[in-house]
């Protein structure tokens, strides 16, 4: 489903992408990890066209998108949700995914009246990711948990083929971490997902593979029983963040 | 529901009452005074109401939008003259296509910058245009100005009277409006409030918002095309001023002081501006330094504007 291959990012002199090589199926559950600075938030951003790769290609469902703008990746099944919270502060939650999910209903509407199927439809997102009842409450109204939910229900409403979740339990409570792993596990599995996750329960319950990037680079990939008895893994990232 | 139809009751009726002015006015000694007032308050009306489609809705703070006001005026003044015509229709459909191709080559280049670079490129881009006008003197007649505009007819209906053309003007008025209304509120109108909270997030939802914003830009400069020719037909001149930085500036005034984003914020802030430069003016010497002082105290004060000092006043009156 997504096919990378040889992807570089420069920043000035600095590489903080050196060469990145990976193929991921459709409907599989991978999870990058890696150390802080590892280059997995700058690997997203060239995989969304945020940042323009410095060589090599992206291609999704077979095609080469290494050159599409953002909008034009988004609108091949391209979804992404953001490590800091991009949202429409002052819109209701439920604009916010009436946003998301009517992007495919066409732009250009002027002079359409906001559905009620339309509302009923983001009503319906919220619930799922457990904001049911926050529907008209202006984006920044809610608290950091919520947001994240937000996040989510956003993503989920493009209705994508492929979703990049960026941290999606970071700065969460043990209770919202369980609801947000718990509703990831519950996505249909058309849906191929991509997760760069700090917590290490998370990443070993869901994913189906595991890529470790470090210092921009690719240096393990495989089943999550691999990834655990590579050594090579424990040194640079595990062994400090397990502790085990 | 219900709350949606009065609503829609109590701005019919304030429509109707603003239209039928000059006739309800008539025994007043100030009657004829107060109707060119209000008729030029609803000009600009229309042109802050279409720089309110960017600045209060899209999140875009144009700072060239003189230059399709004042392009629709000089547009629908020299039409009229080389085609010997004063019907309407010829009139407003030259400012409209003038206004709108100005507004595709500046917003072409324009929508490329964000925040103070776009400001500045409308302002940069809006003074060539000012440039053009003051100084292709044989089309616009220069630092002269265009005058002997002749008053319009609409398909044989004479439209010369100070009251037919007010009327003209409170009609497009409320088209324009009524307009806005209907798109600000479609998944379009959703669309420009989504580039104003975060564009970034919009494009990675998908929406090619360069267009977006060329399209609302676009559409704002033809309805101040417009307002522009309405402007023309009115005092029967277009002087290089309507193309001016004053006239951007003007418009941007009573969009803050009105209140960014509000449906009535555009009449509420032309009428406040208007009744300080053409009423107090004749009263006072220093009628802009008041304009001064008002428009910092709603900028520090009331952010809102006047549409939002209404609203909350009648949410503390509500039972």
């Amino acid at each position: 489903m997504i096919e990378v291959n040889g992807l570089r990012r420069d920043f000035g002199g600095i590489r903080a992408l050196g060469g990145v090589d990976l193929r991921v199926a459709a409907g599989e559950r991978r999870a990058i990890i890696g150390p802080n600075g590892a280059g997995k938030t700058t690997f997203f951003n060239v995989l969304t066209g945020e940042l323009a790769a410095t060589a090599g290609t992206v291609r999704l469902a077979g095609a080469d998108i290494t050159r599409l703008r953002p909008w034009q990746r988004a609108r091949r099944g391209l979804a992404r949700m953001y490590q800091r919270n991009e949202l429409f502060d002052a819109l209701p939650a439920w604009e916010n995914v009436a946003l998301a999910a009517g992007v495919r209903h066409g732009t250009y509407r002027p002079f359409a009246s906001p559905s009620r199927a339309e509302r009923s439809a983001a009503l319906a997102q919220l619930a799922q990711v457990g904001l049911g009842g926050r529907a008209d409450a202006p984006a920044r109204a809610l608290s950091h948990g919520e947001r994240r939910q937000l996040e989510f229900a956003l993503a989920l409403a493009q209705a994508p083929a492929v979703l990049l979740l960026d941290e999606p339990t970071a700065g969460m409570s043990p209770a919202e971490t369980e609801r947000i792993a718990a509703l990831i596990a519950s996505l249909d599995r058309s849906l191929t997902l991509l997760i760069v996750e700090h917590d290490m329960d998370v990443v070993f319950r869901l994913a189906d593979r595991i890529t470790v990037l470090h210092e921009g680079r690719t240096i393990a990939d495989g089943t999550p029983d691999e990834i655990r008895g590579d050594t090579q893994v424990h040194d640079v990232y595990l062994g400090k963040g397990m502790g085990t | 529901m219900s709350r949606a139809v009065a609503g829609s009751a109590a701005a019919a009726a304030a429509w109707i009452a603003i239209a039928t002015f000059p006739q309800w006015s008539r025994e007043w000694d100030s009657s004829r005074y107060a109707t060119s007032v209000i008729r030029d308050i609803l000009i600009f009306a229309i042109f802050a109401g279409s720089l309110d489609l960017l600045v209060g809705r899209a999140g875009l703070p144009s700072l060239g939008h003189a230059a399709f006001f004042g392009g629709g005026a000089y547009a629908a003044a020299i039409v009229g003259q080389r085609l010997a015509t004063n019907e309407l229709l010829v009139g407003l459909a030259a400012a409209a296509i003038v206004a709108g191709l100005l507004a595709l080559v500046i917003g072409a280049l324009a929508v490329r910058a964000l925040g103070i670079f776009f400001l500045m490129l409308t302002l940069a881009l809006a003074q060539m245009v000012y440039a053009i006008a003051f100084q292709a003197t044989e089309l616009t007649g220069g630092s002269n100005g265009f005058a002997g505009v002749r008053r319009p007819s609409l398909l044989g209906i004479d439209l010369a009277s100070a009251d037919a053309l007010y009327l003209l003007v409170a009609v497009i008025f409320g088209l324009v409006t009524l307009l806005l209304w209907r798109v600000t509120r479609s998944p379009y109108g959703r669309a420009l409030a989504g580039i104003r909270e975060n564009e970034r997030r919009m494009r990675a939802l998908g929406y090619d918002t360069r267009t977006l914003k060329l399209s609302a830009f676009v559409l704002a400069g033809v309805l101040a095309g417009i307002a522009g020719a309405l402007s023309a037909y009115a005092f029967g001149f277009v002087s290089p001023n309507d193309v001016a930085l004053g006239t951007s500036v003007t418009g941007l005034v009573i969009v803050l002081i009105g209140g960014a984003g509000t449906l009535f914020g555009p009449l509420l802030g032309a009428a406040a501006v208007l009744f300080i430069e053409r009423v107090l003016s004749s009263a006072i010497g220093f009628s802009q330094t008041v304009l001064g002082v008002v428009f910092i105290l709603f900028v520090v004060f009331a952010r809102q504007g006047l549409a939002g000092l209404l609203r909350d006043a009648y949410a503390r009156v509500r039972p």
